[in-house]
């Protein structure tokens, strides 16, 4: 086997663990997140979540700073994890295509 | 891939000498070899495929007096961890690079990671790693300085450890890489170097190198290493 394609294989099988790391740790994330509604000059919370391609607003009233923060910091991470998890995607594909294409590289 | 892999190196090592923990590690690996770049300045230069893992050596026992979680330190830039084997090896995973901590290993050894709690990580366990902490030279990146192995003693490890891999592929990417080090230190003026590494070595190893040598039919180094003791 080629030196190369010896590489190219290793670091397929790196990207496919890799895919399931960022998967279980989008898992981990809480859903949703959090939006700030003001009724009667009363600040409210609701949690805005997505199931089964609908969007659902779960009233959470008033929340704490840490919990805004845990949240705030979910979204960010979600969507960090997300853009990593489509580059490790993409990393797969290419990588499957070139050891198919290729015999000896 | 490759600039943006370059960069996040960059900005990993950069935090880890923010966090006064690169003073205390060596990097080794594929990834110290762009670093040598200024040590064999003028010379032909080495090259040799990079993959994704960036490894640091942490000696054994270590003098780490920095309290940082590393997982924490790393985690905005989009590292995740990730367990591998059954005992739970600890890796930094990013689609363009991964972190890796190893450690020489003692004794009779042991298949489990040895944990580093004040760095929120553990390291993999390895045999003649020692090699590499025993001579160790100051690479200059951007405003800070990287520990990397002398050339000499990254070249002379390698050629021990091809022979152990399973992967042919692998072995021999290490073993080219051993070659080519080899002879830019000999176009550098440094043979004497990697006779005086080679002379410091265990007999059992250096029958190693030897060995590996033979097996890449480079005569003109092994006669070099054999005047060794001369």
């Amino acid at each position: 086997m080629g030196v190369i394609k010896g590489v190219l294989k290793e670091e397929l099988e790196n990207s496919i663990r890799m895919k399931s790391d960022y998967e279980r740790e989008l898992a981990k994330l809480p859903k949703g997140s959090l939006i700030k509604k003001k009724v009667k000059g009363h600040e409210y919370y609701y949690l805005l979540l997505r199931e089964k391609g609908k969007v659902r607003f779960i009233y959470k009233g008033k929340v704490s700073d840490e919990e805004i923060k845990k949240y705030k910091e979910a979204k960010e991470y979600r969507a960090k994890y997300r853009k990593l998890l489509s580059q490790v995607k993409k990393q797969i594909r290419f990588l499957r295509s070139t050891l198919r294409g290729k015999e000896s590289i | 891939m490759e600039k943006n892999q370059y960069e996040l190196c960059i900005k990993v090592l950069k935090r880890f000498d923010k966090a006064g923990v690169l003073k205390d590690v060596i990097l080794i690996g594929s990834w110290c070899i762009p670093f040598y770049k200024e040590y064999f300045a003028g010379i032909k230069y080495i090259s040799t495929i990079k993959t994704r893992d960036v490894d640091f050596l942490i000696p054994n026992p270590h003098g780490i007096r920095a309290n940082v979680n590393i997982p924490e330190l790393l985690k905005d830039l989009g590292f995740i961890i990730g367990y591998r084997g059954a005992k739970g090896y600890i890796k930094l995973e990013h689609p363009d690079l991964v972190v890796e901590f190893l450690s020489p290993e003692k004794g009779k050894g042991t298949d489990r990671p040895i944990p580093l709690p004040k760095l929120g990580v553990n390291a993999v366990a390895l045999r003649f790693l020692s090699l590499l902490t025993d001579n160790v030279i100051k690479a200059k990146v951007e405003d800070f300085e990287v520990l990397l192995p002398h050339p000499a003693n990254f070249a002379l490890h390698k050629l021990i450890i091809f022979q152990r891999r399973l992967k042919e592929d692998k072995a021999i990417k290490d073993r080219n890489a051993a070659v080519e080090i080899l002879k830019a230190l000999i176009t550098k003026g440094e043979a004497v170097t990697i006779k005086h590494v080679f002379n410091s070595m265990l007999p059992k190893w250096q029958k190693k190198v030897i060995k590996g040598l033979q097996e890449a039919k480079e005569r003109e180094i092994i006669l070099i290493l054999q005047n060794a003791g001369k």
